[in-house]
């Protein structure tokens, strides 16, 4: 059918529907087919916003700012990296900041007690909640739903008070200092470093979470998020696949928490096992768009910037959990979707309208009708078992009439 | 032919008269499955013919539905054992018997509301190497596949549309799409006709039996008589959670027991 290469969709961001893929096999990039002027903005704001972003350290007024910077960066990470879960297959984790302490943790006690070198301990911090992650997920995607929030949270219960009572070992309340990686620095080229080691992660990140997005294997997750028994009856082995999303989103939060260690060099559970922490990560993903590749990272600058500048001008006071509670509260009323795609309706509300249904002009409804005789003439005449002939007149009616009938009226109606 | 009753002992599975040439699909021995003090599903041995459309109906709560969900693994049944052309698939995951060859749709329909209709389709796209589980998911082979089905079934003008913005009709005609794309040996269908007009049921009928003329078993659980009675080639009836007549609808339709199940008479 010629409407098979049609690609006017308003619906389908990615669509990759042209036949260039056919020589080389998938992963020819996101650019792959047509250079449209949409394509051309996008990649053009982001290699602003990737500018903008990567010049913070030289822009940042004074290393207070710059350390801000830092923890923002942080959440970003964080927050992208709760999405790997949450995101794709809906499952809310609260206890996300389990994996922050784990990975925390895990690399200050690698450099401790091993004496390894910072950064292999924090590749190492990630094996370990890895490892962690696996028995944890096992059991914790027993359950859907409210039941899976309430485990996690208990996750990160349980783990706060082990830390916190092993003192021997974690050093419990008292804290446990992470000898720096980089003794020589001084404290804003210190931050610096940081800045853009958050980055780097954040991008690596970003890149994986793209690559999901895209693939079969995110496909299946995106179903299960949908309606996972429905994924199941169509073969998509869920358990295993939310399993992965969990192993790969508990990683990288835990690598997230080890960067976090290396960089602000002093660990106490009430702050890296804290119900807080995983709070944010969802308040920020929410914000942005699950959906989304960049809504946790947007959501975390959002949010972010506006924790640190609360407790900035409000210090000590309880002030900055009001605002987030506020702000909580108006994403889930009024922008349950996010802010990306709210932005995005509105953009096109008030930009050029495409209609999201192919018009069929009278020539090509024509031929379709014409068509569909002729298919159901070839059916009757090759014979099919008892019945098949009466519906087959049936099936020409459709094609024509019907079909046609549907595309025009239809999704009017409907949108 | 003659109608059988099947009594329920548990081991009614050597040498049942079948009819000639009708080789097995499906089979239950025994299944149970209660829900409290429920008996959902009782006792019951059921075999299906392989190559035919098999209706399975029955009054409200006579427990169809539970026997769908035990056979294709969505719920565990309490007892009894399911297999499929021989090999055993009792408490198998749900996505291994879908895997197994049979495609299977749900009573209120469900399809996937927030992604497209072609995504929708590309979803049962199988993929079982890990590299090939990690790169894109619209390869040009599944995405013509996704398109001739959904061709097929009159919806491909609706292919970048969120399944969730169509009627109820064009998601019932989406959801047997992407069952289809499965390439599924035996196709289970939860109340094809349930909350649809005539014309479409219409459509469904004739789509189904194109289908079984390929080769296509169907095992259909329905309440629109006109349509089983048309369609069907071998009707098992369900009372109180185990089958209580069979054979050919002309013969169901005429079985007091039947009657009595549905009219209470």
């Amino acid at each position: 059918m010629p409407s098979a290469s049609d690609t006017r969709s308003s619906t389908a961001p990615d669509d990759t529907t042209g036949p260039g893929g056919a020589g080389r096999p998938a992963g020819a990039g996101p650019w792959r087919g047509r250079l449209t002027t949409g394509r051309l903005i996008r990649l053009g704001a982001f290699l602003v916003c990737a500018a903008l972003l990567l010049s913070f350290p030289s822009m940042a007024p004074n290393p207070y700012i710059l350390s801000a910077g830092v923890v923002v960066l942080s959440y970003a990470c964080t927050a992208t990296a709760w999405n790997f879960m949450g995101g794709f297959t809906g499952y809310v984790s609260l206890g996300h900041a389990a994996f922050f302490g784990l990975g925390a943790y895990s690399t200050a006690l690698l450099i401790r007690d091993l004496e390894l070198s910072p950064f292999v301990a924090w590749l190492l911090g990630g094996v370990v909640v890895l490892v962690v992650t696996i028995p944890v997920g096992v059991a914790a995607l027993r359950v859907r739903g409210a039941s899976f929030v309430i485990v996690s949270i208990s996750f990160v219960l349980i783990t706060l008070l082990v830390f916190q009572g092993w003192d021997a070992f974690t050093g419990g309340s008292n804290g446990l200092v992470v000898p720096r990686p980089f003794p020589e620095l001084l404290r804003p080229e210190h931050h610096r470093v940081f800045f853009y080691l958050f980055a780097a992660l954040l991008g690596v990140m970003l890149l994986a979470w793209w690559a999901i997005d895209r693939s079969q294997f995110g496909m299946g997750l995106k179903a299960v998020r949908e309606d996972e028994d429905k994924a199941q009856a169509l073969g998509v082995p869920t358990r295993n696949y939310k399993l992965a999303a969990y192993l790969i989103s508990g990683t990288f939060t835990g690598l997230a928490g080890g960067m976090y260690a290396l960089w602000f060099g002093d660990l106490d559970p009430i702050f890296q096992f804290s119900i807080m922490l995983g709070a944010y990560m969802v308040l920020m993903a929410l914000l942005g768009g699950v959906r989304h590749l960049f809504g946790p990272l947007l959501g975390a600058l959002i949010v972010g910037s506006a924790l640190e500048y609360f407790k900035m001008e409000f210090g000590d006071t309880q002030l900055h959990l009001v605002a987030t509670a506020l702000l909580l509260a108006l994403v889930v009323l009024f922008m349950p979707d996010g802010i990306i795609p709210a932005a995005r309706d509105l953009v096109r509300r008030f930009g050029p309208q495409q209609s999201s249904i192919r018009e069929m002009t009278a020539a090509e409804l024509l031929e379709r009708n014409r068509e569909a005789a002729a298919e159901a003439a070839a059916r009757t005449a090759g014979g099919t078992a008892a019945g098949g002939t009466a519906g087959d007149g049936d099936r020409t009616d459709d094609g024509g009439t019907d079909g046609a009938g549907a595309a025009g009226s239809g999704k009017e109606e409907e949108r | 032919m003659t109608t059988r009753t099947t009594t329920g002992t548990g081991g009614g599975s050597t040498a049942a008269p079948e009819p000639a040439a009708a080789p097995r699909s499906l089979e239950t021995v025994g299944l149970s499955k209660s829900f409290g003090g429920v008996h959902a599903v009782d006792d019951a041995t059921v075999t299906f013919h392989h190559g035919k459309i098999n209706a399975l109906i029955g009054p409200n709560g006579s427990g169809k539905t539970t026997f769908f969900n035990c056979v294709t693994g969505m719920i565990a049944p309490d007892s009894g054992s399911v297999s499929y052309r021989g090999r055993d698939i009792t408490r198998k995951a749900p996505h291994a018997i879908a895997r197994g060859g049979i495609g299977r749709s749900f009573q209120l329909c469900r399809v996937f509301p927030r992604m497209t209709v072609l995504e929708n389709m590309l979803v049962a796209v199988r993929r079982d190497r890990l590299r090939e589980m990690f790169t894109g998911s619209r390869k040009p082979e599944e995405v013509d596949k996704a398109r001739a089905l959904l061709v097929r079934v009159g919806i491909d003008h609706l292919e970048h549309i969120e399944a969730g913005n169509l009627s109820y009709g064009q998601q019932k005609l989406l959801e047997l799409a992407g069952v289809l794309m499965a390439d599924p040996e035996t196709i289970m269908l939860d109340e094809p006709a349930g909350g649809v007009n005539p014309a479409l049921i219409g459509r469904i009928g004739t789509l189904v039996r194109e289908l079984n003329a390929e080769g296509k078993t169907f095992l259909v659980v329905e309440h629109n008589m006109d349509m089983v009675m048309s369609l069907s080639d071998h009707v098992i009836v369900f009372d109180r959670g185990r089958p209580i007549a069979e054979g050919p609808p002309s013969v169901v339709q005429s079985d007091p027991r039947v009657l009595e199940a549905y009219l209470g008479i």
